[in-house]
Order: C-alpha cells, then structure tokens, then sequence
C-alpha cells in the first residue's frame, strides 16, 4: 500500500510522520476521485506539478480558498438572501410572516403634542420683508394688520430699490423665468456666471459657485472635500445645515466648545499627535468649522484667533457666513472685514446665502480657483440640480453695486442692531429673566431664558436637556420631546402673541425641529432689525416687547 | 463697454434686437400643421419590459479599448508631469502640511477624461433656453485648461433643456405674472417659511398643486433637489428600510443617506426582483437584530432621466398593497411632460394618485420655474409642515417663481387660455414620438419608452461624445452628452430633450444632420432588436421624414 501513495512532501523539512501520511491518504484518494470527474486529471496534474516544484504554494492557495469559502459563508445576511439566512422555514411559514408584518404608519399622526405649532405660523399678505405687514394665523382664523415686523431677515432691504427691482423686471423680460438645465448642460447663463465674478470681487476670493437653495450649501461643499478619515472639528452650536453637512462627510468628526479657543487649541494638538502615532501613508484633509454669526444664539466666532490656530495646527477653515455676509464690517464684507482680515488668506471655504442680506435667492460658496472648480464637478447640489432662475442673480449682482459704492444701509443696520442689543442688555427688569446670548453687531438679537428663571418655573436647567437629548440620540428615539422644554417653547410662544396682540408688533421663536437637532439647543426669542427702520420705531417696539415680557414673567415666577 | 476678443470671463451678452414676432418664434415656434399633434391615451396594457438593442461585439471591444488608452495615457502623464511638472500638478500634491483639496487617485477620471471633453460641458448661453439657445462662442486653448470668449454667439436649436412644455418663454401670460409678482411682492424673501416666510401666493400654489396632482394637499419648496435631500430624515429612521430602484437620483440618494435608513437597491426597472427583495426583507428583517423593519418605502422615479424608461408604476401600486409598504414617486421630468393632460406618471398609467403615498416632483422643468414639490393626503402634509426641515431653516420659494408655477399650471389645466395647454401638451407628444421612431428608422439605437420626451441615443466610445457634441454644435444645434458615471461604462449616450417648443420642421432639421454625423461616426448599430418588425433599419432619411409623422402615432411601431 505505501508503494502507490504518492511522496507530497518533501522529506528534507521535518515534519512529524503522521502528518506526512495523513496528508499523503488524503491527496491519494482524493487524486482517485478528481480522476473519475471529467476534466478532473487538469486538476491533479496542476496540483502534482506545482507541489512538486513549489510546495509552500500548495499550502498558501488551500488556505486562501478555504478562506475564500470561511468569507463567502460569513458575509453579512443581506447580501445572502433569504435561502441561507433562515434555511429553515417552509414557503408557508414566510407566507405567515409576511402576512403578519405591522408596519407602522408612514409619519406619526398629524394631531400630537406639538400641533400648536402649525397654527402659530403666519401667511402674509404680500410679502414679509416689509415693515408692516398683514398677517393671518391659524387657518385664516386670527386676522392682523398692519403689524410692525420685527422677524424679517432681509436686513439691507436693498434689493426693495427701484433700481434693483428695474433690473430684475427687465432680466425676466430677456431670460424668462427658469434656467430649466443644471449648469453643466447648458443651464448657466452669462447672468451666472458674472454674478459668480461678482461675488468673488465683493469678498476678494478668487472664485464663487452659486447654488440653488443656502440651507443645501453646506451638506454639498463639505462632502465634495471630504471622505472617510479625513478630520472636521466643529463648533458645538453650528446649525442644522452643518450638522447635515458633517453626517454626510464620512469624515471623523469632532467638536470643541462653543467659541471657546483653548479648547480647540488642546483638541487641534491631540488630533495631530494621534494622527502622528497612527503614521498614515498621507495626510488626511482636517477641517475646523464654526459659523460667522450663529444661527442659533447670534454669537460671533473670534476669526483671528481661528485663523491663528489653523495656520498653527495645519487646518483649513470653513466658516457658515449665511448670516453675517452683508452685515458685519464696514462695508458688509462680513466676518473677515470685522476683524479688518483679509478673506482670501485666512478662511479657506466661505458659505454664505442670496436670501438674507443680499435680499434675493440661493446661496454660494466662496474660496479659491481650485476649491471652486473642483465643487463643478464633485459637489452634489450644483451638479444635480438646475441653476437659479436669472432673475434672482442679476438682482444680487445689483445689489452688490449698490454695496459697493455706498455702505449707508449697512452702518445704518450696524446702529441699529447696536441700539436693539442695548435696549435689552441695558434693561434691569429683563435681565431678572432673560440672558442676551447674541453679539451687539448681530441684527438678531437671542434672548433666552436664564438658569434660575428656567429652573423655577420649569423645572430643568441646560445641562439636562443637553442630558436628555444626548440620551434619546444615544438610543437612536427620533421623536425627541422633552416636556419641560417644549413647555418653555409654549410660553416663549405666548410672550410672541401677547406682544402681537396688545402691541401689534410681532417677534418670532427661534424655530427648530428638536428631531433634527443633534446637537443641544435651548429655546430662544428672536428681534430681527433692518437698515429700514428707524430709531424710534425701533425704540418704541422693544419697550412694548420689554414690557410684554416683563409682565408675562412675573406672573410665571 | 466692449469686449475684449480675447478675454478670459464669460461676457454679458445683451439681447438681441428683434421684432416680438421673431422673438416669439425664436421662444416658441408655431404649429405648422395639425398633423402634427398626437393625444396621448391611458397605457392599458401592463408595460413590457423594456427592449434593450445591442450593438455589435466589436464596438463593445472598441469602445473597452478606447477606455483602456485613455486610461493608460492618463497615468503616463500623471507620472510625467508628477515627476517632472510638480508646479503644473501642484494641485493634487501636499503643500506646506495641508493635504490637496483632491487626491490624484480620486481625480482621475476627471482630470485626464472628463478634461479633454470639457468643451461640451457648461457651454456658457444667454437668453431664453426655449425653442433656440444662445450659446455664447469660447474658444478652448491648451486642452480645455482655459477658455476665451470672443464675445460671440451662436443661435442653436436648443434639444438639452428640460423646457418640455415650452414655458420656457420671455414674454406671454407667464411672464406677465411673474413681472406683476415682482411689482407685488418684490424678489426678496425674508426669512423661512415658518418664521415669516409663508405668503397667500405659497398657500394658493399649494393648493393649486395638489388639485393638479390629485392629492389632497402640497407643499413647495425652492430647490428641487434640496426637496429630496432634506426629506427623507422627517419620517425614516436606522430602523426603516429604504428600497430603492438602483437608477435613483442622486437627490434622493442624499436624502435616505442623511435620514440614516438602511438601503436596498434593485434592478432598474426589475420588477420580480423587487417584489423577491420585499419579501427576503420582511421576513429577515433588521441586520443583527432580526427584529422586524418599522417601514418599508419604495423609492422610483417617474421618468427616469437618462434612460427615458418609466416605472412600471401598476405593478409597484400592487406589489406595495400586497405588503404594506410606502411607495414615493419621483416624478421630476414625468409631471406636466407625461401623461394625457400633463398628470405625470399616475394619469399616464391610470392609477389613482392616491394610490401612492406622496409624489414628489420639481417645478424646475415642465413648469419653466423652479423648485420642487411634495402631493399627499393632508394629514400626511401637516405632520411633514412641522417635521421638514426645509420649511423652518431655508428660504422659502420667491414670488416671481411662484407666479411661473401658478400661471403655467393654469395654462396646463385649461384656467388660463383654454387650448393652449391641451396643445402643449399634443406637440410634446408628438414631437417625442417623432423623433423617437425617426432615429430608430435611421438605424441609431434609442432606449426608452414611446411617450418619454428624454430620448437617449447611444454612441458608446467615449470618443464618440465629443466628437458628436462638436459636430452638432457646428451645426447650430445645442444636445447634451453623457457617460459614465451618470451611465453604465460603455453606454455612453447623448440625450435628446424633447420640446413642446419645437416644430416639426426643426425635427426635420435635427434628424438629417443627426444622419449625416451618425453616418460619419459609425452610429447606426441598431440591429432589429427593438424594432416592431424585429428587422435591421436603415431607412433613408428622405423615407423616414416621409412616413413616420404619421407612423408614430400608431402604438404599433413602438415595442416597447
Ligand atoms: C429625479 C430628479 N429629482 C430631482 C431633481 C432636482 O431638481 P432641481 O433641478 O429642481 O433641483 C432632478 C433634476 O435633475 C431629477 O432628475
């Protein structure tokens, strides 16, 4: 018997005697088995020959088919099917269970705990950037006319002016009103074009991109530059279009302390020495993120001090400017001209939007000629969706003229947003119930209410809402409610309609959806002002507002 | 000022002086016969799968090879200009501790191919994209690194707008109510839609939409593809299941991704593999746990947009009463365009809208405006009020858009100039069949179904497109390529987009230069597959202008 077993291995390595034999049964019958199969002596001689000149690879190639069959076997079930996941059940029994399937309803019933909501919106007749205004509420229930408005945002209200509304008239008379094509077929008309030269001489970049809706800039120049390891450090009080921005990065994302830069400092050293120790093949792209002025509290990110910890850290900054473009620095130019900076050196993407300041539609993001070219190509939501209708960019392109040669509206705004800040930080009697989060230079101004106040009447202070909501995110609850916040929302709410019915004066809640928000918010009142109004309109508002609150909250406390 | 011949911006061109007459025409180019309309009639049939013509092995192995010599080429000057033009590559290299904007490897495929075909991309227009397109003239220099503008421009027939209606225009009932808006509510915005944003003309265009669709209620937004990127995470969550058809825009792609739901793509248009896929995911349910999926949606498009094939919307209506799943339509090119008067997808097949659970669609295309919608019953839309977030952080859509939408939505319903929808309507129609079976006689391979206004036409090489683009282009005519990665590798393809604005003359016009350039670029590979009487066709094109006006209005000659 030994004389027909074929000698496998070789004998000069030693290897003990029942393996060599085992082995050596083994291939023996199984040679007798691949013979009968047709095509099967290929195989054996293959085998023969390789083991015969090369014994290691043998061994190397079973175990990379065993493997082969161990991953093929191990894959996650979705890929497997139903045959292998559950080989068990009868067609009846999958019947059964499909048949027995409950899905839930495709949204939660409309009528639940935060219906009020809806019918606290107001639908304007005509527009809503107009100081005074007709409103109605609730289904056309509650009626209100000529309110004085205090939630507009288009704060330079230049794109009101004759000239700009002449411009904007006469370009639907040559283009019509819709591009109908994305911009890479056909969709970008000279309009676009110039207004992206336009943007990019007003703020001194080299190159601006427009893009058809701002709240979808973000979440589509972050991810054009972004993919998985590289790193972005945020703010923890950016907006919701950041933080949709950061989940759709795949990047590894981070957050510091709001506005606080030592934090940062400590956080930038520790990412780059952790990245040193892992010794990557190359560097990642590393981001710091922060807003210009903040969506949700009117704060101001301190630019030098960012720009300093970036040069230092090796970062590139990305700044949300949606709100403080055309508003901040002397001549609107925003954050950079604040802190007398210049834009093109020190903030690598700028995001800012057409429907704020600048009084029209869209949004844009600004950098330099590559950054711009590349967005082109790789970001989404310019690719993928047709350009602004003409009109709204030759408006834009009109009211940056009207910037550039004269910066009344701008300082004017700049006074005033002075005079709402001051009309509130200077008053004792709110400060016994409110905390001012904003800037002086923000034209919103944030009014929250403060820990003892809160925690009196409604029993919860920040730090567990922050608990709360990062425990219902924990548990992945999407639904997220909190009842003493949603309590706080309903008297901030009635602080709104008290000052609108007695005063005829309407202000505005911070509006978010709890469900989105990843990461902490507090509720928050808002004061909009804009270079339209005047200063004893403005004066005579915030008394009434002052006193609204004033009484609303001494009855709670 | 005047414009330098050899600058480097893309000049403001002004408008061109013409008599409202020829403006009108250069917009929206009359009837010129009543033959020349087609009403269409509800699908009774369920739809065939659709028939794919395939070109000849060898155009497969060319068109691999040419792929291959780009590629090869490509690394070779990656690696010489790497190694010996560091400044000119800069770009992708690492500069003083900051890693590029893009890495080599990831840019690739657009720096040495898409870059050497960049010419036919962003060709700069001015104007009204209607009947005939402005394309202002540039002169490429050193591959496509740069451009020049000698201040010209080129009037072409304008077959890359999703104009289909034709409400692309300057002047008529639409642009008088979108000027009136601006005089009413200006072109600013103010804040977001439930801050103050909100204005009667929102409530009445909403409801003008949903009376339109058929739903009970609607809700608009200003971005098309910003509706579906923020909608999905309003109601999904990890525990819900997203199915989604593997065509899907990237639009929707975002928006499942960013609401975190687990996705399963199916075949294009495969409908036993859809069904196959719900039933494996009931029963195994979530991954790990196995515990039982809270929703199921399905996610297609009307229209798809490089194919020009249709859901099989009856079967999915039925597949999703059978297991209690979602279904969500979107039907971006498929509303206004399809459909016996212009209902989209749901009319077309004659499904009861309320049949599917909520029908998105955007205002950008049929209607000449833009922004996106989203129809369903109205409890539905008033949770999503509260749950979007779209409506409580971006701007809302500005009035003069607005006053677009509504004006030609009435045009369409028969409000507003009773006849002139129903028209629109019956050009499109035409038109689209028209052209469809016309490049068919001549022998090019065309996908698609018989009503869809997107015609793609295969070319295959990637060399082909460029090549193709520039000689339309010569000849006054403005069509859009594309390739991978918007289609499969090898099926590159221009896409013709159908018109109401056309005439059939201009048809005429398109389908014999078509012929003489896909004569000279090898095109008419169409080998009887698809063809009603499974034979080979090369008509000639004096033949095809002929007989297919009247042909294509006879289901017959449409396999598919
Ligand atoms: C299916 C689909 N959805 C959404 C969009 C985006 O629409 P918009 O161009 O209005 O942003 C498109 C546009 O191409 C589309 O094809």
């Amino acid at each position: 018997m030994n004389t027909i077993i074929p000698e496998v291995l070789p004998s000069s390595i030693p290897i003990p005697e029942f393996v060599v034999t085992s082995f050596s049964y083994t291939l023996y019958f199984l040679h007798l088995v691949l013979n009968r199969v047709p095509g099967g002596h290929y195989v054996t001689s293959y085998l023969s020959k390789s083991t015969h000149d090369d014994p290691y690879r043998t061994a190397v190639e079973i175990g990379l088919i065993l493997y082969g069959i161990y991953y093929y076997l191990s894959k996650p079930q979705q890929r497997k099917g139903l045959q292998s996941n559950r080989p068990n059940l009868t067609p009846a029994e999958i019947d059964n269970l499909i048949d027995e399937w409950e899905p839930e309803p495709i949204t939660d019933a409309a009528e639940t705990r935060d219906f009020w909501r809806l019918a606290k919106i107001p639908v304007v007749i005509g527009s809503g950037a107009n100081n005074y205004i007709n409103f109605t509420r609730d289904n056309d229930k509650e009626r209100f006319e000529n309110v004085f408005n205090l939630t507009s945002m288009n704060f330079l209200q230049l794109s009101k002016k004759d000239e700009v509304v002449q411009v904007a008239k006469q370009t639907i008379k040559n283009y019509g009103v819709g591009a109908c094509g994305p911009a890479g077929f056909y969709g970008n008309q000279d309009v676009h074009n110039n207004l992206e030269y336009n943007l990019a001489k007003f703020f001194n970049t080299e190159g601006a991109v427009l893009y058809g809706q701002d709240f979808c800039v973000s979440p589509s120049v972050i991810p054009a530059f972004t993919k998985r390891g590289d790193v972005i450090i945020a703010d923890n009080q950016v907006s919701l279009s950041l933080q949709n921005a950061l989940q759709l990065s795949r990047s590894t994302v981070y957050y510091f302390e709001h506005n606080d830069m030592e934090h940062l400092d400590a956080m930038l050293t520790e990412i780059n020495e952790s990245e040193k120790r892992e010794n990557l093949p190359a560097i990642p792209r590393k981001f710091i993120v922060t807003e210009g002025i903040f969506h949700n509290s009117g704060d101001i990110a301190p630019l030098p001090d960012l720009v300093r910890l970036k040069l230092k850290h090796k970062f590139r900054l990305f700044v949300d400017e949606t709100l403080s473009l055309g508003v901040l620095g002397k001549t609107g130019r925003g954050l950079t001209e604040h802190f007398n900076m210049d834009r093109a050196s020190s903030v690598d993407i700028t995001v800012g939007s057409m429907a704020v300041a600048l009084g029209s539609s869209g949004g844009f993001a600004l950098g330099d000629k590559v950054m711009s070219n590349h967005q082109h190509i790789g970001s989404n939501a310019y690719c993928f969706s047709a350009c602004l209708p003409a009109y709204t960019t030759t408006a834009v392109s009109k009211v940056l003229e009207i910037m550039d040669n004269d910066n009344s509206a701008v300082s004017k705004l700049q006074r005033l947003s002075k005079l709402l800040f001051d009309k509130f930080n200077k008053n004792e009697k709110i400060k016994n119930f409110f905390e001012i989060i904003s800037d002086e230079n923000s034209p919103i101004l944030h009014l929250k209410l403060n820990d003892q106040f809160r925690s009196n009447v409604f029993g919860y202070t920040q730090e567990l809402l922050y608990d709360t909501m990062v425990q219902l995110q924990k548990k992945s609850v999407t639904n997220k409610y909190f009842e003493p916040s949603e309590m706080e929302e309903k008297f901030l709410q009635d602080i709104v309609d008290d000052t609108l019915k007695t005063w005829n004066v309407l202000i505005t809640r911070n509006i978010i959806i709890a469900k989105h928000e990843t990461l902490p918010i507090v509720p928050s009142l808002k004061i909009c002002c804009n270079s339209e109004m005047t200063e004893e309109e403005l004066t005579k508002a915030c008394d009434n507002i002052v006193e609204s609150m004033v009484s609303l909250c001494s009855t709670q406390a | 000022m005047s414009t330098q011949a050899n600058q480097t911006t893309v000049p403001l061109l002004g408008p061109e002086i013409l008599s409202i007459e020829s403006k009108r025409e250069n917009e929206f180019g009359s009837l010129t016969s009543k033959d020349y309309l087609h009403q269409v009639k509800v699908v009774e049939k369920p739809l065939a799968p659709p028939v794919i013509d395939t070109p000849p092995y060898y155009i497969l192995l060319i068109t691999y090879l040419n792929y291959l010599i780009l590629i090869i080429l490509g690394h070779i000057r990656d690696f010489l200009g790497t190694t010996f033009q560091k400044k000119k590559h800069a770009v992708f290299l690492e500069q003083d501790g900051l890693a590029p904007w893009y890495s080599k490897f990831e840019s690739f495929y657009i720096r040495r191919l898409k870059m050497r075909i960049d010419d036919c991309f962003s060709r700069p227009t001015t104007g009204v994209p209607g009947r005939f397109i402005r394309c202002i003239d540039r002169i490429s220099h050193n591959l496509n690194e740069y451009y020049t503008y000698p201040g010209t421009d080129s009037m072409c027939l304008n077959l890359s707008a999703y104009n289909y209606l034709g409400f692309a225009q300057s002047e008529g009932k639409c642009t008088d109510a979108a000027l009136k808006a601006v005089d009413e509510y200006g072109v600013y915005s103010s804040g977001s839609r439930s801050q103050i944003g909100t204005t009667d003309l929102h409530r009445y265009t909403e409801q003008l939409i949903a009376d339109f669709i058929g739903k009970e209620d609607s809700m608009i937004f200003s971005m098309g593809y910003g509706t579906n990127a923020n909608f999905f995470n309003a109601f999904l969550d990890s525990k819900c299941l997203v199915i989604s058809d593997e065509l899907n825009h990237t639009s929707i792609r975002t928006g499942v991704r960013l609401s975190g739901a687990a996705v399963r793509a199916f075949k294009h248009g495969d409908m036993k593999g859809l069904e196959k896929l719900i039933r494996d995911q009931i029963v195994m349910g979530q991954p790990k746990t196995n515990r039982p999926w809270k929703k199921i949606l399905i996610c297609v498009e009307g229209l798809f947009s490089m194919e020009g094939t249709m859901c099989d919307l009856p079967r999915l209506v039925e597949l999703k009463k059978k297991y209690k799943c979602y279904l969500y339509v979107d039907e971006a090119h498929s509303i206004g365009a399809i459909g016996p008067t212009g209902r989209g997808v749901c009319e077309l097949f004659g499904v009861n809208p309320k049949d599917v659970d909520i029908l998105m669609g955007t205002l950008t295309k049929s209607f000449g405006a833009a922004g996106g919608y989203i129809a369903a019953d109205k409890w539905i839309i008033d949770r999503l009020r509260l749950d979007l977030s779209t409506p409580s952080y971006a701007e809302p859509s500005p009035a003069p858009v607005l006053a677009q939408i509504t004006s030609s939505l009435e045009i369409i319903m028969g409000k507003l100039n009773p006849g002139e929808g129903t028209e629109r309507l019956q050009r499109i129609a035409f038109n689209s069949r028209y052209l469809r079976l016309g490049l068919r006689r001549l022998g090019f391979i065309v996908y698609g179904t018989a009503d869809s206004p997107v015609i793609p036409m295969l070319l295959y090489c990637p060399s082909k497109m460029p090549a193709f683009s520039r000689m339309m282009l010569q000849r006054k005519i403005a069509v859009v390529v594309v390739a991978y990665p918007a289609t499969p590798l090898i099926e590159s393809r221009v896409r013709f987009c159908m018109s109401a604005s056309l005439t059939k003359e201009d048809i005429d016009y398109l389908l014999r230069h078509v012929n003489e350039v896909g004569e000279k670029l090898n095109l008419k590979l169409n080998t009887g597959k698809s063809s009603w009487d499974g034979k080979v066709q090369r008509w000639d094109i004096e033949d095809v202008i002929k007989k297919t006006p009247e042909d294509c209005k006879h289901d017959k000659y449409f396999v598919d």
